[in-house]
């Protein structure tokens, strides 16, 4: 078996080396990153089949833990794991052509250490090591949010870094908490141990970590920075932020509230706050004539429908959630990746520039399309699965708050269909718009086609997806045994 | 009418906080309860070999949140780069100060590189190691660039050290990856004389390394703030 930590050690190695290389390589940096993503991609995958039957425990430095630190992967994090490398190295590929001028082995440093945080937030075991690997996460976003050195993209990365850092700080409260009460910080032997805290403490020290985590996984109403972040950001860095790292701030609140705190009486709260969520993205998303904040709003939406799947308290909603994540990346990705490349073509941030871009730009017009469909949950895409599943699940807690939880979700989707069809019958209707627009190059067509194969395609393998996501939901929805671990 | 409000639900939290932990920088009571920490103070002179247990802890026991700390400080510094060459502006004619702090600066920075090596080669002995002997050198650099602005240093051995330095900690431990335990940052060296400049394996390796490295970063941190002005 690959050992699970060159996940972290090779993108985070590789940044290091471009650095060392930067001066003599210049811009051929990028082929050193993709070659450190392929390797990701790789382990990952091969990583899989071995968690499915028991999870991977690391041990670094020869100590064991509680004393040194652990990596514990399961089969959800081997998901992620999977989810982050191959999101990761498809917009590494877009950022080829995308990325222009001087000094962009920066920008593939960043770029690997933004993918390093995620993979490290994913696979660590040990809470105070979660939040190195947020700062690590979180500052390298800050600062390609605002790689582009425009006014925008400087003013929304100074907005996202004043709100991530007191996220920050909560966090660190809250871990300090912890080991100020239970004198550990290794998760699974917490496990055991965080049920002999006070409980008044024990909220507080779980408030704490939600809101603090609940900055980057931007939950109503703590993602007043995002639509800024995410439309103000290059493209790419869009696609990667929604794609995979708000998600993965996401399923670490999810793992911690069921299988640290093991407080479920919180959950209902969650999922009520999840649809609140929902319905102020889809509804701010409406009226933005700027085509990255609709995206940007849009994903605050979707944010919302994978909180409440996942605080159903069963494992039938945590597996629709994963399936709702899996899609989300791959349709948010294409959706951003295009509309970077529009963005670039004509000059324009706002959607009702684009008449008739179809006729320039057939193929990535067509893969938008495909993004939107699987995005509302038209089937036969995965999207309409995932959102099938969700519903299901809801409907089969069977109480009054989630049938009308369900009813406001199905609201939220109409009023997502309205706003995005919109913006399809501007792309399809109307003259070509004049002036040299012609389509994306051959390296942001191709992975975001790869994109549209997973969410095109997706049905054709459901039952493995199943699978998958149905051991990543039972993983998450157990909690963590020490002699499971050690 | 909204400072009221602020005003009075901060009160309201810092109440609430007070009441819940009440002694929040007071130990547990129980012993039993902090059993890491005690765990690690019996057995790390042992274990590890070295003199200093903070520094047992900084770079062993949690050694692999040492080279984060690290990636963060790396990190910062790059944003800082990034973003103080795209706000440009225009540079003020380097100006130098008058020749008695000059040569006062020029006669302090050898001494102060020299204490820099001098703690981070005893990190594992006496109080100090990487993170501070680093920040001293660059402080040495810093009270140079403040003297005499005309100065001019190679950015690009600046990222070199800092990219190798960094690579050798990801190094360092990978030969633990192919040791007897297959793990990474493993203590692969032989542990030596216990409170001797040769011992603790490779703690005195890496926090070495640590110290470069983070020399490297601020010193760079510094020389972009000076050439944005």
């Amino acid at each position: 078996m690959v050992n699970p930590i060159l996940l972290i050690i090779i993108p985070l190695g590789t940044a290091f080396l471009i650095s060392t290389v930067a001066g003599s390589l210049k811009n051929s940096t990028k082929y050193l990153a993709f070659l450190a993503l392929l390797a990701n991609v790789w382990i990952s995958i091969s990583l899989l089949p071995q968690v499915l039957k028991h999870p991977v425990n690391v041990i670094i430095a020869g100590i064991k833990p509680p004393l040194g630190i652990n990596l514990l992967v399961g089969p959800m994090g081997a998901i992620f794991s999977i989810i982050i490398s191959v999101a990761g190295i498809l917009v590494l590929l877009y950022s080829f052509k995308y990325i222009e001028g001087e000094g962009q082995s920066k920008y593939y440093t960043l770029f690997l250490l933004l993918i390093t945080g995620s993979q490290g937030m994913i696979l660590t075991g040990d809470i105070f090591n979660l939040f190195v690997f947020f700062e690590i996460l979180a500052i390298s976003s800050y600062i390609l949010v605002g790689y582009a050195g425009d006014r925008n993209g400087f003013e929304a990365a100074v907005k996202y870094l004043i709100l991530g850092s007191v996220g920050s700080v909560f966090i660190l409260v809250a871990v300090a908490l912890i080991y100020q009460e239970t004198g550990t910080l290794n998760m699974a032997d917490l496990a055991g141990k965080f049920a002999s805290v006070a409980s008044g403490k024990k909220m507080m020290i779980m408030l704490f970590f939600i809101t603090g985590m609940g900055v980057e996984a931007a939950i109503f109403p703590l993602n007043s920075w995002l639509p800024d972040a995410h439309s103000s950001a290059p493209s790419s860095i869009s696609a990667v932020l929604s794609g995979f790292v708000i998600e993965v701030a996401l399923i670490v609140i999810i793992k911690f509230v069921y299988s640290i705190f093991a407080m479920t009486e919180i959950l209902q709260y969650l999922s009520l706050v999840g649809v609140i969520t929902l319905l102020v993205g889809e509804f701010a998303a409406f009226n933005q004539g700027n085509i990255k904040r609709v995206l940007a709003y849009s994903s605050i939406g979707q944010i919302g429908l994978i909180l409440f799947a996942m605080t159903l308290n069963s494992e039938a909603g945590l597996s629709a959630g994963m399936m709702q994540v899996v899609n989300h990346t791959a349709s948010k990705s294409i959706l951003f990746l295009v509309a970077g490349y529009m963005i670039k073509m004509t000059g324009s941030y706002q959607f009702t520039d684009y008449k008739g871009i179809a006729k320039k730009m057939p193929v990535s017009s067509f893969l938008f399309v495909l993004g939107v469909l699987s995005l509302i949950g038209v089937p036969p895409f995965l999207g309409f699965f995932s959102k099938l599943n969700i519903i299901i699940a809801a409907l089969a807690v069977g109480n009054t708050f989630n049938t009308v939880m369900v009813f406001l979700i199905l609201l939220g989707t109409i009023i997502e269909s309205v706003y995005f069809l919109k913006i399809l019958q501007i792309f399809y209707i109307g003259d070509p718009i004049k002036g040299g627009v012609k389509e994306a190059p051959f390296t942001a067509v191709f992975p975001i086609a790869i994109f549209a194969v997973v969410i095109l395609l997706g049905f054709l393998v459901l039952p493995e997806i199943n699978i998958y996501a149905g051991s990543a939901a039972a993983e998450l929805f157990t909690k963590i045994q020490i002699t499971q671990v050690f | 009418m909204r400072k009221l409000v602020s005003i009075v639900l901060l009160a309201g939290f810092i109440f609430y906080f007070a009441t819940l932990t009440g002694g929040l920088m007071i130990p547990s009571a129980s012993d039993e309860r902090s059993s890491v920490g005690l765990d690690i103070l019996s057995r790390t002179a042992d274990e590890t070999g070295s003199a200093n247990a903070v520094t047992s802890v900084v770079v062993l026991y949690r050694g692999f949140d040492t080279l984060g700390e690290v990636t963060v400080l790396f990190l910062a510094a790059l944003g800082i780069s990034v973003f103080m060459k795209s706000t440009g502006g225009v540079r003020k004619k380097a100006l130098d100060q008058s020749f008695i702090l000059k040569t006062g600066s020029r006669l302090l920075f050898p001494l102060m590189f020299l204490f820099g090596i001098y703690i981070i080669t005893h990190g594992h002995l006496t109080p100090g190691g990487g993170f501070p002997g680093g920040v001293i050198i660059a402080t040495g650099f810093f009270v140079v660039l403040l003297t005499s602005e005309s100065v001019e240093f190679n950015k690009t051995v600046m990222s070199v050290l800092e990219g190798l330095a960094g690579l050798s900690f990801i190094g360092l431990g990978l030969v633990g990856l192919f040791g007897p335990d297959n793990s990474f940052l493993q203590n692969f060296l032989p542990l030596g004389d216990f409170n001797t400049v040769f011992s603790a394996g490779i703690i005195p390796i890496i926090y070495a390394v640590v110290g470069i490295k983070v020399a490297a970063e601020l010193s760079s941190v510094v020389f972009a703030m000076k050439e944005s002005k």
